[in-house]
């Protein structure tokens, strides 16, 4: 069954223990993740985190290859961080670089638009990047452990509505039509004509708009059609079943591995609220 | 015989549209019958067959008059879900009807809501799958990975789960290669086999209806024209005619040569025909086109995909001025990606391509679209302006060329796929047809010297795809080389110079229709399916190469009735 990540990006997790993991733990493991992001305040924290949850997607066999694809957006997040803690924020601390680069007298004063480069402004972006790192690794987990049918059955066992399971599984499905569809509209302009790698930016982005035109129209019409599909089959968003044909129960290794994702966002938790700990 | 589908002085409307599409239908079902409804694309089939569940009009906004009871409920005061549970619709396009990730789940998710027990569903589950030829092992298999023909026979399967009393099938065949086909026919055998179940089936292929209705109603501009047991239909030739149904080839065949009474079967006229003398005149080989210089020129290409799929192994062919080429074989064989390497929207793994004696890669974009022109099976993919005239306009324009330019070609280009009058409309407001021609004269309008053109034929009425091939050939006279994808033997057979048959990324054959078409071992293994003539002149052991149509076993065999 392909998971999420393998639909957008054709590689998905390797390790079969893992997979075979209960859905509520796998699922619980990146939000347990994405949980503690939020408690990290200090750079040590930060780089433990991206530790542990690269640690946890290198278990999982996680391809992290995936990453260089990826490089060029990652880079152009963290510089545009970097720079605005540098530009446009004053972070107090000791001052390592300073320069002004405007400077002119307004009505109220003297107006300064300065570099400042401070040991606490660095730490601050080290601990954003860190936290940017780890929100990767624990998307890369979600999407690559996970598959559609995991979250749609998840979702079933938790006692969610059926018309409700029908619908996120219509999203997954409309997901994929959507990338497929787009790829096909690009190539059917180049087929015309449009080389893409040899048009301006502001080409392509109108070239993109029009694309829209023909990936909404399709779009429409297949809702549409889905849905009379579904209804053909006697499934309407009202839809009440008695019976949930699979049962998922979770094992001692789930148990293990959600007390320890447990155990994460406490330590988190208690590091952030107590730091003298 | 009681009647499970009553329908009495049908109108129907689209809201939106100024014309009914239904207009004052009639029509009866008995229970256990077997029943085909035919007729022209844009007829109002698909609608005819939504009413039947009541989607008409409770879900779809529009005009209704008149009545529709299915199974003694009318489709008015009764919910579509409730017929729903006794009536079961398969559409046209299978993976539409694909919501989960498993064949499994598909089918359990049509059961769940029925309140049955763990055991029941499991074995309901089992059992559709068994009906439909798939064993246990498609339970856990993506419905993406599977075939077309698999694909239908599981949206069957869904549908049967539920054990309905009326199945509902909308051109079930229509968007599969022949074996698809093939594997959904002997589902449907197996049905009526098995099942005493009542079937409606739209369908455009008369050889599929004449084996398996009881009873045909032709639809035309929504009203049923004619109707009636399919034998007796059938042999109404020319009116079937008028209504774009083409009757099987062994009725007219027969019709034509003028037997004393048309026979019931294929196997009936054959047997007939060994009763007589039969002259036959050396066969003469008529050349076609394709004796101009090559314009594409392949050797020993391969292509893998990203997810490691070998489309294409060791292909090396050539590509001349002047040809209409049917490229065909089996879903998967590796026809499009050809295709798309030739117009260099695919780039080989290995192997050389060569454009004009020139190699591929040494082509820009434009340049190259405007040698090798690719029109897409699926039109909307390709039409993405706001009006018909910007759409034809668009490549046209992104080379820059003067306005003068660019209106006299739209022009000429919009008149010979007759839509110049539809200029102004917003391409979404095309019909499915007119969509198609639009897409073809987008690409016209550059001049190819070659067109490749992706199943045009696909869920088309025989009247239309006999016309657009006829359009390849005047282009084909005009010097100009097109290639058509297909699965439509008959056709092919009929109007292409050149054949090519692939086959697991190699090429199977090549050669004209008539050389392909009489080599059993290549028929058998690129599962071609050849015109019912050619089976029936093989079946008489007269010598090869078989007619491929009606008019030409006329020319050659002389029939002398005592």
């Amino acid at each position: 069954m392909p998971t999420v990540l393998r639909e957008l990006t054709g590689v998905e997790a390797s390790s079969e223990k893992y997979m075979g993991l209960h859905v509520a733990a796998k699922i619980f493991v990146p939000f347990s993740l994405s949980l503690s992001i939020l408690f990290t305040k200090d750079p040590y924290s930060a780089i433990i985190l991206v530790l542990i949850s690269l640690s946890i997607c290198l278990v999982a066999g996680i391809p992290l290859s995936l990453l260089k694809r990826y490089l060029v957006v990652i880079g152009s997040m963290t510089s545009f961080i970097a720079l605005s803690f540098v530009l446009f924020t004053h972070i107090p601390g000791k001052t390592i670089y300073e320069a002004t680069i405007l400077s002119f007298q307004a009505e109220k004063g003297v107006f300064e638009w300065k570099i400042s480069v401070t040991d606490r402004g660095l730490l601050y972006i080290a601990i954003f990047t860190s936290r940017i790192f780890a929100m990767i690794f624990s998307a890369l987990l979600l999407l690559g452990t996970v598959t559609d049918r995991d979250i749609i059955w998840g979702l079933r066992s938790i006692g969610l509505p059926f018309g409700v399971c029908v619908a996120v599984s219509l999203f997954f499905r409309g997901i994929q039509l959507f990338v497929s569809d787009f790829y096909t509209v690009r190539e059917a302009m180049m087929a015309r004509g449009v080389d893409f790698a040899k048009t301006s930016l502001a080409k392509k982005f109108l070239l993109y708009v029009n694309a829209l035109i023909p990936i909404l129209s399709l779009m429409i019409t297949r809702s549409f059609e889905v849905s009379m599909a579904l209804e053909a089959r006697g499934i309407a968003p009202g839809t009440k079943t008695s019976t949930i044909y699979h049962t998922y129960k979770m094992g001692r290794r789930d148990y293990i591995v959600v007390a320890f994702s447990t155990l994460l966002v406490a330590i988190y938790a208690g590091w952030y609220l107590w730091p003298a700990w | 015989m009681a009647s499970v589908v009553e329908i009495k002085d049908l109108w129907w409307r689209y809201e939106g549209s100024k014309q009914e599409v239904l207009r004052g239908v009639n029509l009866s079902i008995e229970r256990g019958e077997f029943a085909a409804i035919m007729g022209p694309s844009g007829a109002g089939k698909t609608t005819l067959v939504l009413t039947l569940n009541g989607s008409i009009p409770q879900r779809i906004p529009g005009e209704f008059r008149g009545r529709v009871n299915v199974l003694g409920m009318d489709t008015l005061s009764h919910d579509v879900t409730e017929i729903a549970r006794r009536v079961a619709l398969v559409f046209e396009d299978p993976e539409i009807q694909f919501v989960m990730s498993t064949v499994e789940d598909e089918i359990i998710l049509a059961l769940e809501p029925l309140g049955l027990p763990r055991d029941e569903i499991r074995s309901r589950v089992e059992w559709s799958l068994e009906l439909v030829g798939l064993d246990k092992s498609f339970l856990g298999r993506h419905p993406y990975q599977l075939s077309g023909g698999e694909k239908q026979r599981v949206a069957i399967a869904t549908a049967l789960a539920r054990q309905p009393d009326i199945l509902v099938l909308d051109e079930p065949t229509s968007d599969l290669d022949p074996i698809g086909k093939e594997e959904v026919i002997s589902a449907i055998r197996s049905l009526r086999r098995e099942l005493d179940i009542t079937i409606v089936m739209v369908e455009h292929e008369s050889e599929i209806v004449a084996e398996f209705a009881d009873r045909i109603y032709i639809l035309d501009r929504g009203r049923v024209v004619l109707d009636g047991e399919s034998y007796n239909v059938f042999r109404e030739i020319d009116k079937v005619k008028e209504h774009a149904v083409y009757p099987p080839e062994y009725i007219e065949l027969a019709s034509r040569i003028r037997l004393d009474g048309i026979p019931r079967t294929l196997e009936e006229l054959i047997d007939r025909l060994r009763g007589y003398s039969l002259e036959v005149k050396p066969f003469r080989h008529v050349a076609g086109g394709g004796g101009g210089e090559a314009i594409l020129k392949c050797r020993d290409i391969y292509f893998t995909y990203p997810d490691g799929v070998e489309a294409l192994k060791g292909v090396s062919l050539d590509i001349r001025r002047g040809e209409l080429i049917a490229l065909t074989g089996p879903n998967g064989s590796g026809k499009t990606t050809l295709a798309k390497i030739f117009a260099g929207l695919l780039k080989p793994t290995r192997g050389v391509v060569e454009v004009l004696g020139k190699p591929l890669d040494t082509y820009d974009r434009q340049a190259l679209s405007s040698i090798v022109g690719y029109v897409y099976q699926n039109p909307e993919h390709q039409i993405f302006n706001q009006s018909v005239w910007d759409e034809v306009a668009f490549g046209l324009r992104i080379r820059s060329r003067s306005v003068e330019d660019v209106s006299g070609r739209v022009e000429e280009a919009l008149k010979m796929f007759n839509l110049y009058g539809l200029r102004r409309e917003h391409p979404f407001f095309l019909s499915k047809g007119e969509k198609r021609r639009l897409a073809l004269a987008s690409i016209y309008v550059l001049n190819p010297k070659v067109l490749i053109v992706d199943e045009p034929t696909t869920g088309q009425d025989k009247r239309f795809s006999e016309a657009l091939i006829k359009l390849f050939r005047e282009m084909v006279s005009s010097g100009k080389t097109v290639i058509v994808i297909t699965h439509t033997i008959p056709l092919a057979a009929r109007y292409s110079d050149r054949m090519i048959v692939l086959k697991d990324g190699r090429v199977l054959a090549e050669g004209s229709p008539h050389e392909i078409l009489s080599k059993v071992e290549v028929v058998r293994e690129g599962r071609l399916i050849t015109p019912q003539t050619a089976r029936i002149y093989s079946s008489l052991d007269l010598p090869p190469p078989p007619p491929l149509s009606v008019e030409e076993f006329l020319e050659r065999v002389t029939v002398k009735i005592r």
